[in-house]
């Protein structure tokens, strides 16, 4: 398979404390966010930090390992919708880590039973690069559930 | 402790359907489109898990060498960098090259690459992505 490379950049003016930066995808262009360590560690107050960048980057990796799997299993989903909460803590004598990633996943797929769904979620967290990637240094969790059906 | 959120919607299936980042915890971006083709082809304008973790890498790694800086008494005027996220389908990330020019008054150049080092090392994002085989830096002075 081709290799696939993406870039992103930021510039930031200024100490961490008081400084601020703006990331952007240079890629593909779609965004430009502000960017500060107190949005990072305190509140977010409209600024976006990695942590927030990379469960999205979690949300959309498992999105697709999921619907690959419900598709592999013949029940293609419908609509899947799924949150990400990435956690950072600091951690004794490591300073700031990144400890945990959950997945929640909500799934209208037709024809899909509870078990369908979850051996698909099992797969799906197995196969995602992300979670794979991320699993050595922080606890990945999930979970899945059946939205407005059987 | 903080924690960050992201909300994905997906439509359909994996090459066919198509997905958006609805939302995020700040609020700072929503509505980016993605799909299959944007991941492993042409970008078409959306957005990737690749190129946010190349987001979330650069913003990181910025703010751990800003850090360690001003602590070494060498606060940095500006700091430009980016991150370049290799995937392989199939395999997965298989290198991520950082590289950043720096505008740090007072500061010798062997300090200055003793302090990126740090920063490529010791970032929060560094750590939790441990697991991929190459994660690169080129580091200079502006």
């Amino acid at each position: 398979m081709p290799r696939i490379v993406r870039e992103a950049d930021i510039e930031w003016e200024g100490t961490t404390a008081r400084g601020s930066g703006v990331v952007r995808a240079t890629s593909s262009g779609t965004f430009e966010l502000p960017s500060t360590i107190a949005s990072r560690v305190e509140i977010h107050e409209g600024k976006t930090s990695p942590e927030e960048l990379l469960a999205a980057a979690h949300a959309i990796c498992w999105v697709t390992s999921l619907g690959s799997e419900l598709a592999r299993l013949g029940t293609p989903p419908e609509r899947m919708h799924l949150k990400c909460t990435i956690t950072m803590d600091e951690v004794e004598g490591q300073g700031h880590r990144i400890v945990a990633s959950h997945i929640a996943a909500r799934a209208v797929v037709h024809e899909a039973d509870k078990a369908t769904l979850a051996e698909a979620a099992a797969a799906a967290d197995a196969g995602c690069p992300f979670s794979a990637l991320i699993r050595g240094t922080a606890t990945v969790t999930y979970e899945a559930t059946l939205e407005g059906g059987s | 402790m903080a924690e960050s959120t992201a909300h994905v919607t997906w439509h359909g299936s994996l090459l066919e359907g198509a997905g958006t980042i609805e939302s995020v915890g700040s609020g700072v971006f929503s509505s980016l489109p993605i799909t299959w083709q944007a991941r492993t082809g042409e970008e078409e304008g959306k957005t990737t898990p690749e190129e946010l973790i190349a987001a979330a890498h650069a913003s990181c790694f910025s703010m751990a060498l800003s850090h360690g800086l001003a602590g070494a008494g060498t606060p940095p005027e500006s700091l430009e960098a980016s991150a370049t996220v290799t995937f392989v389908p199939g395999t997965g990330i298989t290198k991520i090259a950082l590289t950043v020019r720096a505008s740090v008054p007072g500061i010798d150049e062997a300090a200055f690459l003793e302090a990126a080092e740090a920063a490529r090392v010791g970032c929060p994002v560094s750590k939790a992505l441990a697991a991929v085989p190459e994660i690169t830096l080129d580091a200079a002075l502006a």
